[in-house]
């Protein structure tokens, strides 16, 4: 969730980082240089693939859209090790951050899993029973299997997850797990050693949430030792164990052999084919898309934009559109212009930002106009898609009834002798790609046309996590996203103070509306499937069209191109879009 | 130009007076490092901890990665663990304390030990920072021999390089390499790794623009020199041009070069940051850049002292090459 940024994982077509990730990667300084660098490289990528092209052309049956996967089925083979190029390394192996979720998930289980139409399957549960209040989940846990330092996995063992994570003390602490089901959990008991009951205050889709890469299990050793052996090599249940993990290059996992929990939705049982993985950091576009194209990697993360049309040609592209909340612009309602919602609803019909995004992603990720929800998640209301398509003259009468009448030399509305500023704080390659920003300078550039005078203001990862520019006065729209598998998201980013017992941090914009509120915490608590989901979209309307708090951007993605000659059988979870290498093969020559 | 390690060498052969010369110009030497470490300490330690907002909620949002204003409690708590509610001087104290029994203290965001953290890097980025003088030196010292004093076509070329790629950014000659030999040709591999073969693109990227600069400076002598009385003298007994060249003249004109050779290697240090991350390459350069952009205080401040200590040692190993290159200079 939180900070798919840092990788800039959002579009498969930046040129990522670092930082990012460092990433988050080089930034600021070194930004301009680096990226304009990167356009003339990425240049020149494409005459590397027609020579590539060329060369495969003639040894296989041609062209066409993700050839290889449907080329000749073949046959699992046992042994190899896959070689795959990531964007980002997390500072710690064990950590609430969407981009150490990838890797996490190759070496932990989740008690269930799901599938895209959104149907539950056993994983480290074998079966579950929900009471009929829908508060209490009792689930029998698989049995015979053991973490990989030898310690049997049972009931305790859940048990004790629970209460590391949401102990806020400890550095176990999980604030994914804390925002999603903190408030909603009433006790986690260890029934019998095959037999754990989860009690809920009230009731909740509480499998949704499970089957997401957070509430993987740790062994309950990894728990109580420290935090830097924790953060080096953490132990789970997976198919893969934390081999090593040589900083700043990769992380070596090995297959675990007496593998006994894969998913129920797994494409098979047992041990993974392959003997390990060489998780590769390669933040760089030119080298990570380069290794692939070399033969270096059998699959690499995040596309460059410069080589998206070209791979999807050439390789079998794995995408999958995240749920939550996607890339959007907050709006401030407590201090500026934005107090207003006429000039909150100008403002998203001043800039055509659909064709924007078309236009700077060039299809590598879809526009998303429903600020509130992603595409991705089952509950989005299509019909906020179109809530403020560009109408420049709508805008203007809005600002007008909003008594922005006047205009400056500038050409700059202007009200009681102030002019009509509106702040944009972001930070590059954290909470938006370098894709994005250009998105944001368009929308800058159109809304001036109707009288905004948007004044960008880039901060370093370090200033927007130390709260820099944020301060009431200083911001009125910043972009933010936070994945989540459906609307279960709305409930982290609305819930009011007096809920909580302390202001939500998550809702940015710091609006607290009792009306919205009172329907996404009966959608909560509501079990009836089709009554939940009327009443989470009755709050997307409220929350965009009514209010105007976010402008929707576009999804958030997790984008795999895969060398189908070498390697098959990848897939990416439906849960957050996690990359799962225990069913994947190599293909022998 | 006397040096710290010569003056030690020389300590045993002195007679009394000489030698107490000698350790006191030693002592001077080794206090002027101490304090080189100190000031780079002290200056990355403030340069840190007094940017603008609050560490505690950046430690804590940048751990979970959300934007969230902690409360008093959570605050607290971090704050207890790193002593930021201290005041800045006791802080300080307290770093430099640590510094003082070699603790750089523990990363705020990795959890590990930084002097393992470094350890476990910079083996790497030393073996790319010494491959690269070497042949940033083997580069200038060729050019400069086979081009200085001459006026032809080739001559001009060289020159013409030694600008240019004095002036390239690193990050641009780095992908184009990659690109047109990686990439495109296929001859060296993409990812760099640890093999031999990985190493040569990102030792070709850092050494070009420093193989520039001490190939101008090492030619501008070298043109100088050839003018010489010993030079003619040579050449009157019948020495070859280029024998002359390279037994008589090369030595003289590399003294310059040499004590750039100090910068060099500083500089070579720096530069690892970009071609670490074209080439993702492990090292301390690419840990530095992550530190640097989430503000880890403890990891910024270490790689720095470390670096400045990669300085020291080097500029002292410089005054050494100096002695045995110009013997002139021992007694001086």
């Amino acid at each position: 969730m939180l900070r798919t940024f840092l990788a800039r994982t959002s579009s498969p077509r930046t040129d990522h980082p670092l930082v990012g990730d460092g990433d988050a990667g080089v930034s600021d300084g070194a930004g301009a240089p680096a990226r304009r660098l990167r356009r003339l490289a990425g240049a020149a990528v494409p005459l590397a693939l027609v020579v590539a092209f060329a060369g495969c052309g003639s040894s296989d049956s041609g062209g066409g859209t993700s050839n290889a996967a449907q080329a000749t089925p073949s046959k699992p083979t046992q042994g190899g090790t896959i070689e795959y190029g990531h964007l980002q390394e997390p500072p710690c192996l064990i950590n609430t951050w969407v981009q150490t979720g990838y890797l996490s998930r190759q070496f932990l289980d989740g008690l269930v899993s799901v599938d895209a139409k959104g149907k539950f399957y056993p994983w480290l549960a074998d079966s579950w029973k929900i009471s009929p209040d829908g508060k209490t989940y009792t689930f029998k846990l698989k049995q015979g299997v053991k973490f990989t330092d030898g310690t049997p996995f049972d009931a305790d063992a859940v048990k004790t997850n629970f209460k590391a994570w949401l102990d806020r003390d400890a550095w176990t602490y999980n604030s994914y797990v804390d925002f999603h089901v903190g408030k909603v959990i009433d006790s986690v008991e260890a029934t019998d050693p095959a037999t754990v009951t989860i009690k809920l205050k009230e009731p909740h889709d509480l499998l949704s949430v499970l089957s997401q890469y957070a509430f993987g299990i740790l062994s309950p050793k990894t728990l109580k030792g420290t935090q830097a052996n924790g953060c080096e090599r953490p132990v789970g249940t997976g198919g893969f164990t934390v081999e090593k993990w040589n900083h700043g290059k990769d992380v070596v996992l090995k297959r675990n052999p007496n593998y006994a929990s894969a998913p129920g939705n797994a494409k098979h049982q047992g041990p993974a084919y392959v003997d390990g993985i060489d998780w590769k950091f390669l933040k760089d576009d030119t080298q990570r898309y380069g290794s692939l194209t070399s033969g270096e990697s059998d699959a690499i993360y995040e596309v460059p934009g410069a080589n998206w049309s070209a791979a999807k040609k050439q390789y079998e592209i794995l995408q999958h559109i995240t749920g939550g909340v996607p890339v959007r612009l907050a709006l401030e309602t407590k201090n500026g212009p934005f107090t207003d919602v006429r000039v909150r609803q100008a403002f998203g019909y001043a800039s055509d930002r659909r064709k924007a995004v078309e236009t700077i992603f060039r299809g590598a990720a879809p526009y998303n106009g429903n600020g509130a929800l992603s595409a991705g998640s089952p509950e989005h209301l299509e019909s906020l898609e179109h809530a403020y398509d560009y109408d420049p003259n709508k805008a203007a009468a809005l600002l007008d009834q909003a008594g922005w009448t006047q205009k400056n030399q500038d050409g700059i509305r202007v009200k009681d002798g102030k002019p009509l500023q509106i702040k944009i704080v972001y930070s590059p390659g954290n909470n938006v790609t370098n894709d994005d920003v250009q998105v944001l300078q368009i929308i800058q550039d159109q809304a001036k046309q109707v009288g905004f005078d948007v004044v960008l203001k880039p901060v370093t990862q370090a200033g927007l996590f130390s709260g820099q520019d944020h301060a009431a006065g200083q911001w009125d729209a910043e972009p933010w996203y936070w994945v989540a598998r459906t609307a279960e998201i709305l409930h982290v980013i609305w819930a009011p103070q007096k809920v909580l017992g302390v202001p939500n941090g998550n809702n940015v914009g710091q609006f607290d509306d009792p009306e919205t509120w009172k329907l996404i915490s009966t959608a909560d608590k509501t079990t009836d499937v089709a009554a939940r989901t009327k009443l989470y979209q009755q709050a997307q309307e409220r929350i965009v069209a009514k209010d105007a708090l976010v402008l929707g951007l576009r999804p958030l993605t997790v984008t795999l191109a895969v060398n189908t000659k070498k390697l098959r059988d990848v897939w990416l979870s439906p849960a957050i879009g996690e990359p799962v290498f225990s069913d994947a093969y190599l293909v022998k020559k | 130009m006397s040096t710290t390690v010569d003056a030690l060498a020389a300590v045993g052969t002195a007679t009394p007076d000489r030698r107490r010369r000698l350790v006191g110009r030693a002592g001077r030497r080794l206090l002027g490092a101490v304090g080189v470490l100190w000031a780079a300490a002290t200056v990355t330690f403030l340069l840190q901890a007094l940017m603008p907002g609050d560490r505690a909620r950046l430690i804590i949002n940048q751990t979970a990665g959300t934007m969230t204003s902690p409360t008093a409690e959570q605050r607290a708590a971090v704050n207890a663990t790193y002593h930021l509610d201290d005041s800045l001087f006791s802080q300080y104290l307290h770093y430099i304390g640590g510094l003082a029994h070699g603790d750089l203290g523990t990363s705020y965001f990795q959890h590990q030990e930084v002097t393992k953290i470094i350890g476990d890097q910079i083996g790497a980025t030393i073996v790319l920072t010494l491959v690269s003088l070497v042949l940033a030196w083997a580069i200038a010292l060729t050019v400069t021999v086979l081009a200085a004093g001459r006026d032809n076509v080739f001559s001009r070329l060289a020159s013409g390089f030694q600008i240019v790629s004095a002036a390239v950014p690193q990050y641009w000659v780095g992908t184009i390499l990659l690109v047109v030999f990686s990439i495109q040709l296929g001859i060296f591999p993409v990812e760099s790794g640890s093999g031999i073969s990985g190493l040569v693109l990102p030792a070709i990227t850092l050494a070009l623009p420093v193989a520039g600069f001490l190939g101008q400076v090492s030619q501008d002598e070298f043109t100088r020199l050839l003018d010489q009385p010993f030079v003619t003298s040579s050449r009157t007994r019948g020495a070859s041009d280029l024998g002359v060249r390279i037994r008589h003249v090369l030595r003289h004109a590399a003294l310059p070069g040499v004590t750039l050779s100090g910068w060099a290697l500083g500089f070579l240090f720096s530069g690892a940051v970009i071609v670490e991350t074209v080439f993702a390459r492990p090292g301390i350069g690419g840990v530095l850049v992550g530190a640097a952009t989430s503000r880890d205080i403890p990891l910024v401040t270490g790689i720095v002292i470390v670096s400045a200590a990669v300085y020291v040692v080097a500029n002292l190993l410089v005054d050494v090459a100096y002695t045995i290159i110009d013997p002139r200079l021992k007694d001086a």
